[in-house]
């Protein structure tokens, strides 16, 4: 169980998919111009992440080594077009805005990554953990980031066609945190104050 | 006995593929109702938003009648011909469905056409255009009722786009161009309304 935790914790800060390991910006920076995309984004990933590795981490012991990477693709695939399919029958209007990324989760270096480096080598409780901190590391900076491009750059925040936060007609945001270079540099600056963090953590284990 | 690589690699790879397949089939079934209602559901609202004099839709499937239409729309796609029926079951005009490139990939929209061949309303079905700039040509309200009562592609083509978000309204300018294009080619009302 404490295994279980610092698995999933680490997913959360230590080893967060995208501002340590670098893995899966792509979509990260596409699809984070609103809070409801990205959140929903963060969800599929969540889902598809978690199933893969629990199949594959069942599956391992069966897997032979030169053939482990068309055998997670094929699983990986499933479990998107489950998702693809699933979004498009109950939610259209997150799917109109998601499109391509979500096929594209196939690819996302994020789940490939965590399939090779942790479900292939550790047991299915562990790697659920590892799905689910990995997830949530991930929809964590992305709903963020969607969060602040969104209010800060179109001046509402609107979630399921409710506004949360208006900051009025009179609101004219740069228009460069709705447009890549802006979903860049911002991303740039959640790296660095999450590495301070991480320093800041890494100091105190070492301290203890 | 010879260790055959091709059972001891290709086996598990085929049943991997055999299982998932079969999941996805199943989710495919689950799936299908609720998707294609959803299609149709939007394309109807759509419709009904860009010409609400009518009551229903009918789809046009005669095909020669869909080949006039996309050769009149050039590059733009033509996903739909439909006439617009009322109350009483007189045609009150036709709704076509189009496809135009974007900026951000193609935008899909509704043009709603009166029994005179004059744009009654437009409306986007779809699009992927960047949030807050080119989702302008649905954001800003004056743009998409500039179309109304046009009757022709010439006089389509002089609609002013939206500052910041050039490529977008002209990509919807070009559909409402392109329906018309294809209204007339098709023979106008009279096309229409002929079974």
């Amino acid at each position: 169980m404490k295994q279980f935790v610092a698995v999933l914790k680490n997913g959360l800060s230590l080893e967060n998919p995208l501002t340590v390991l670098m893995i899966g910006l792509c979509s990260t920076l596409a699809v984070s111009a609103k809070f409801e995309g990205s959140l929903f984004m963060g969800i599929a990933v969540i889902f598809v992440l978690v199933m893969s590795n629990v199949l594959i981490s069942a599956v391992r012991k069966f897997t032979p080594d030169e053939v482990r990477i068309p055998i997670f693709i094929v699983i990986i695939a499933a479990f998107v077009t489950i998702v693809d399919l699933v979004l498009k029958g109950y939610f259209p209007s997150v799917y109109s805005f998601l499109g391509v990324w979500i096929p594209l989760i196939v690819v996302n270096c994020i789940v490939l990554g965590r399939a090779e480096a942790f479900a292939y080598h550790n047991g299915v409780m562990l790697s659920i953990a590892d799905g689910i901190g990995m997830g949530l590391g991930y929809t964590l900076i992305i709903a963020g980031l969607g969060a602040f491009r969104e209010l800060f750059g179109s001046g509402s925040l609107v979630f399921l066609g409710n506004t949360l936060v208006s900051f009025g007609p009179a609101y004219r945001g740069p228009n460069i945190l709705l447009l890549f270079p802006g979903a860049f540099l911002l991303f740039g600056f959640i790296v660095a104050g999450s590495r301070a963090l991480n320093r800041r953590l890494t100091a105190r284990k070492e301290a203890m | 006995m010879r260790d055959n690589i091709y059972v001891r690699l290709g086996l598990p790879v085929l049943l991997v593929c055999i299982v998932s397949a079969a999941g996805l089939a199943m989710t495919y079934s689950f799936t299908k109702g609720p998707i294609e209602a959803q299609a149709r559901e939007a394309e109807q609202k759509s419709l009904t938003a860009c010409l609400p004099e009518a009551k229903t839709f009918e789809k046009i499937a005669d095909a020669s009648m869909l080949a006039k239409a996309s050769t009149a729309a050039g590059d733009v796609t033509v996903d739909g011909l439909f006439r617009a029926v009322d109350g009483t079951g007189a045609t009150v005009g036709a709704g076509l469905l189009v496809g135009s490139r974007g900026y951000g990939g193609p935008i899909r929209m509704a043009v709603g056409v009166d029994r005179n061949g004059k744009v009654v309303g437009v409306t986007i079905v779809s699009m992927n255009e960047t949030p807050g700039l080119g989702s302008k040509v649905v954001d800003d309200k004056t743009f998409l009722p500039r179309f109304k009562g046009l009757a022709s592609a010439d006089e389509a083509r002089k609609v002013d786009t939206i500052t910041g978000a050039t490529k977008s309204s002209r990509g919807v300018r070009k559909g409402v161009e392109a329906a018309l294009a294809a209204f007339t080619a098709i023979g106008g009302v009279e096309g229409v309304s002929a079974k």
